[in-house]
């Protein structure tokens, strides 16, 4: 990690508050925090601490009430609706603890479908998600239907639609909380080895297995950080 | 390309949900296809301008009697005068339908036929297509015909020499000048238009010539004057009524006449039923778009997850409402196409089933303007309903959607759809109720007793042209066939009647009872006037309540009698009336009183009645009516047999049974109800395809919930019941706003109905009860499906 370089990402004072009714809930209160190119952060905490709150800010899903996140440099935290579709579609990549795919479409399309709504020419699109597919090892099951496959491939075609636009950040959210601890484990090999490859990748879990795989672990607790321990996964 | 990405996406999509696509598709094409279909009837009949230039200065006379009521039969007289008069009219044109014997051309074939005025063309503004129309340049000269394209085509295999051509029309030496269109079908499925001889048509019954003003039996059309209105016409023509009253009290006092616009007089009788109608057709539409609504949007809360996934790989919300969008046109486009198909059966079906007398019947043709509109109007209602979910996606939406699949925070959309659903079951049963008076009214008015025998009863029209039959002639042709039928074992039950009842034709005359002083025109006592032979009241089950029945020597040249019927004795008050005279112009002596029998239609009480025997009263419009077990076959082999030695010009008409002449005249009830119970089926199976659509809905969005329930102790049964109960009280919702909505509007289907209150609670409270019955039993599939889940697995899901 370059200390001298700008962050990747950074929160100033980020809160979050949820109102509903009569009641105010602080799901963020005020979060600082700053990832580096090529980092690889655990988030950790029990549940309910705000962590998965804090990953839908990161992913441009959700607005903080107050603070500032800067992604590359650009402050992204009240961008309109399309600009955060396009920056999501350019600089994040999401894998999800159910993993998400559309049951509609085949293995392929599913990885395709980021860079469609890029628009992107259907050749390079082609190459891409072969590409992405060959990574994870699922480029033999590209014509299936989602339904077709084990719960660990369906989390490895995830991850490959998340790379295969490479966005400069990956944002898991609990990706091996649907899986047994063979397929978890097998994706979490997976993040090592694009984590080793160059990509910058930020996991909520609670498992702390999972989250001494990172770099660098972010403890929440009540919508703060409240510990962080580095060189865990190093 | 992309587009035809999105068309592949939206194709498979709907290939691995073909129940959805199914009823979307289905919805749809009931939908777009019933409104098609029955606007395209409405339209051809009520909407579209006649096939005339400038139809709308097209306009029919008629005459206000003193009592008020309308009446479109003109008197020679009061014709010319209005014609010579009523300046704010040109083309005035007197035409009355007659038989027309076509011989001269192959074998005698009877044709429906108008004898015309000169002006009836010119009126019309018809062009033809061969030769020409006769004009008011050829008034009187007669022995000159149209014929129609129909007939040229048939009779003279469209040859090209037909203009100029001689044919007997009646007997009488015609040429035929020309030939029109099909689209000229004033005031009948005419095949022939006749000039009439003189300046008005032909009287068929002894009449004063030109002078008279008695007798009423042709209608009148004419075009308004150029810069004349609707208005002055009518002032005009009633200023001439009264001068005509003052200086005629005898005939005329107290009447006026007035015009009409053309297009309207003809559909005058079935307007209020095909207006009835266009409401089921529009409640079905209503309810297909309530459906689509409600399908779209149960999917769209179903794909929320789907949706958020794609949000979160960056689609901006023009792409995933475009995605949403193809998919609506995929759907829109197979509902639209299969409505088509069904409206364009739907239009044949409709003509098929209606009844032939329904006017305009030759105008219906698929309307494609309405296709579009309802279209359009379920297509616009599938595409809002399914871009729901994006146009309220918002901010922390997308993330919970990920998290939950959109289960929860929908309670807006919800109650938006148990609106819809509420909606759907109110219309359905204001169309049930409406099938259901429609229905009970049918029925009683096929249970009313005529009065005379239906069963083995056959008949036909024996009608012969005045041109070769004076009034000796008729009779003696008449007694003849009557005579040589009586002696046939199969039709050795014969009588001669005019008219045949339930057919809504007839005559009528004002009398007076002899001792009691005149009152004149308008309080003058008005009966049905019949002619029969003697055997008639036996022959059709007539009870001879008093006197004697009629004769055979009731004869010409023996005094003039009369039988009356139950209802006309009545008038004679305590008083028995054989042996009484009435006047019918001569002094006419009662000598039997009959049962009463309906005439003019089932629905129609029985009127005061004369029966006049024929030998003394002939009319060149005698029918036949025979009792007998044999087929009309053979009642017809017969018939023509005995015409056929007396005179082989003269065709014979087909021969019916009383029973399809009884059931003929409730072809426009029959028509309605038909159509209206085949909507109501609809309607009730879209409100229960609507009804088990929103629980089978609520009951997926909460599987958690009653996991809950059910892990919290609830039986089953319990679980069962919630879900009942919450379709229940949708449906309840529905049936009270639909009652209500029913109740309000039964005042307008009120005409239509034969001895059955508009409002009747045994009909409500029994379709009300059927309609909940089908709402509970539409809720049972997804109650069970309530019941049946399992507490770990909804839990975990959760």
């Amino acid at each position: 990690m370059n200390a001298s370089a700008q962050p990747l990402i950074r929160l100033d004072g980020i809160k979050k508050v949820f109102y509903t009714d009569e009641v105010e809930t602080h799901a963020l209160a005020g979060i600082h925090l700053e990832i580096a190119q090529g980092e690889y952060i655990a988030i950790a905490g029990p549940s309910g601490c705000g962590k998965s709150t804090l990953l839908a800010i990161l992913g441009l899903l959700d607005t903080p009430t107050d603070g500032t996140y800067m992604l590359n440099g650009h402050q992204v935290a009240n961008l309109s609706l399309s600009e955060r579709a396009r920056v999501r579609n350019r600089e994040i990549g999401f894998i999800f603890q159910s993993f998400n795919l559309i049951g509609d479409l085949t293995v392929f399309e599913n990885v395709e479908l980021p860079l469609i709504y890029r628009g992107m020419k259907a050749a390079e699109r082609r190459e891409r998600a072969n590409a992405a597919l060959e990574r994870v090892g699922m480029a033999h099951r590209s014509k299936h239907l989602p339904s077709q496959l084990s719960g660990g491939q369906q989390q490895r075609v995830a991850v490959a639609r998340a790379v295969a636009g490479q966005p400069s950040i990956l944002l898991a959210d609990e990706p091996t909380g649907n899986l047994d601890s063979k397929n978890g484990e097998a994706v979490m090999d997976l993040l090592r080895e694009l984590h080793r490859a160059g990509a910058t990748i930020c996991m909520v879990t609670h498992d702390p297995r999972y989250a001494a795989h990172a770099d660098r672990s972010v403890h929440l607790f009540d919508g703060r950080v409240v510990e962080e321990n580095v060189g865990a996964g190093v | 390309m992309g587009i035809f990405r999105e068309l592949r996406y939206a194709l498979r999509s709907y290939l691995r949900a073909p129940g959805f696509a199914a009823v979307a598709v289905l919805t749809l094409a009931l939908g777009i296809g019933g409104a098609t279909a029955i606007f395209s009837v409405v339209d051809g009949i009520l909407l579209r301008p006649l096939p005339y230039p400038e139809a709308s200065r097209l306009v029919k006379l008629g005459r206000t009697t003193a009592t008020g009521s309308m009446d479109g039969a003109f008197s020679a007289a009061d014709f010319l005068d209005v014609r010579r008069e009523g300046t704010s009219l040109v083309h005035v044109a007197g035409y009355r339908e007659d038989i027309s014997d076509l011989t001269g051309v192959g074998e005698p074939v009877r044709v429906p036929g108008v004898q015309t005025t000169a002006g009836f063309f010119d009126a019309l503004g018809v062009t033809p297509l061969a030769g020409r129309v006769y004009t008011a340049a050829d008034e009187a000269r007669g022995g000159m015909a149209v014929i129609s394209e129909g007939l040229w085509d048939r009779q003279f295999g469209r040859r090209s020499d037909v203009v100029g051509s001689q044919i007997r029309v009646n007997g009488i030496p015609t040429t035929i000048v020309g030939v029109v269109s099909a689209s000229v079908r004033h005031p009948i499925k005419a095949d022939l238009w006749n000039l009439a001889p003189g300046a008005v048509p032909t009287s068929p019954i002894p009449s004063g010539g030109l002078a008279d003003r008695e007798v009423q039996y042709f209608a009148a059309l004419a075009r308004l004057a150029t810069g004349a209105t609707m208005g002055d016409a009518n002032a005009q023509l009633q200023a001439i009524g009264e001068r005509l009253g003052q200086q005629f009290p005898e005939t005329n006092r107290g009447e006026s006449f007035h015009v009409r616009p053309l297009a309207a007089t003809l559909v005058t009788d079935v307007r209020a039923g095909l207006l009835l109608l266009l409401g089921a057709v529009a409640c079905v539409l209503l309810i297909a778009c309530a459906n689509v609504a409600g399908l779209m949007l149960a999917r769209g809360l179903a794909r929320r997850r789907e949706l958020a996934v794609r949000a979160a790989i960056g689609a901006s919300r023009w792409q995933i409402a475009r995605q949403l969008m193809v998919e609506g046109l995929v759907l829109a486009a197979a509902g639209g196409a299969a409505g088509l198909i069904l409206a364009s059966w739907g239009v044949d079906l409709l003509v098929a089933l209606a009844p032939q007398n329904l006017p305009r019947l030759g105008d219906i043709q698929l309307d494609w303007r309405v296709a579009g509109v309802a279209s359009l109007a379920t297509t616009a209602v599938g595409l809002l309903a399914g871009l729901a979910p994006v146009v309220q996606s918002s901010r922390p939406q997308v993330n919970e959607d990920l998290k939950d699949g959109g289960r929860t925070g929908t309670s807006i959309r919800t109650r938006f759809r148990s609106g819809l659903v509420v909606a759907e079951v109110a219309l359905a049963l204001i169309l049930m109720i409406g099938a259901g008076l429609m229905a009970t009214s049918l029925a009683r008015l096929r249970a009313v007793d005529p009065g005379f025998h239906t069963t083995s009863m056959a008949a036909v029209d024996l009608p012969v042209p005045q041109s070769r039959y004076d009034g000796p002639a008729q009779g003696r042709f008449y007694s003849e066939v009557l005579g040589r039928l009586q002696d046939s074992p199969v039709t050795a039950r014969s009588a001669l009647v005019f008219p045949l009842p339930l057919r809504g034709s007839g005559a009528s005359a004002a009398f007076d009872i002899e001792g009691r002083p005149s009152t004149g025109r308008p309080a003058q006592p008005i009966a049905e006037l019949n002619i029969v032979s003697p055997d008639f009241f036996q022959t059709m089950g007539l009870r001879l309540v008093r006197g004697r029945g009629l004769a055979s020597t009731d004869v010409e040249g023996r005094p003039p009698v009369v039988i009356i019927n139950e209802r006309l004795a009545r008038e004679f008050g305590s008083e028995d009336p054989v042996g009484r005279r009435i006047n019918l112009g001569d002094w006419i002596t009662v000598v039997g009183v009959v049962s009463d029998a309906r005439r003019e239609s089932l629905a129609a009480a029985p009127q005061p009645a004369l029966y006049l025997p024929y030998q003394q009263f002939v009319l060149p419009y005698m029918s036949l009516v025979v009792r007998t077990d044999a087929s009309e076959a053979a009642v017809a082999s017969a018939v023509k047999s005995v015409v056929r030695e007396l005179d082989p010009d003269l065709p014979v008409e087909t021969v019916r049974t009383i029973d399809q002449i009884v059931e003929a005249s409730t072809d426009q009830p029959r028509f309605r109800t038909t159509i209206l119970l085949a909507f109501s089926f609809l309607a009730v199976l879209l409100a229960a395809v609507g009804v088990y659509g929103l629980m089978s809905f609520s009951v997926s969005q909460r599987t958690s919930e009653m996991g809950v329930r059910l892990a919290l102790g609830a039986s089953p049964g319990q679980v069962g019941r919630l879900v009942l109960r919450q379709g229940l009280a949708l449906a309840g919702l529905g049936v009270a706003l639909g009652l209500a909505a029913a109740a309000g509007g039964g005042r307008l289907v009120a005409s239509l109905l034969f001895d059955t209150s508009a409002t009747d609670p045994a009909i409500y409270a029994g379709l009300a009860a059927l309609l909940l019955t089908v709402a509970a039993l539409a809720c049972y599939v997804p109650a069970r499906r309530a019941m049946r889940v399992d507490p770990m697995r909804a839990l975990r899901a959760d």
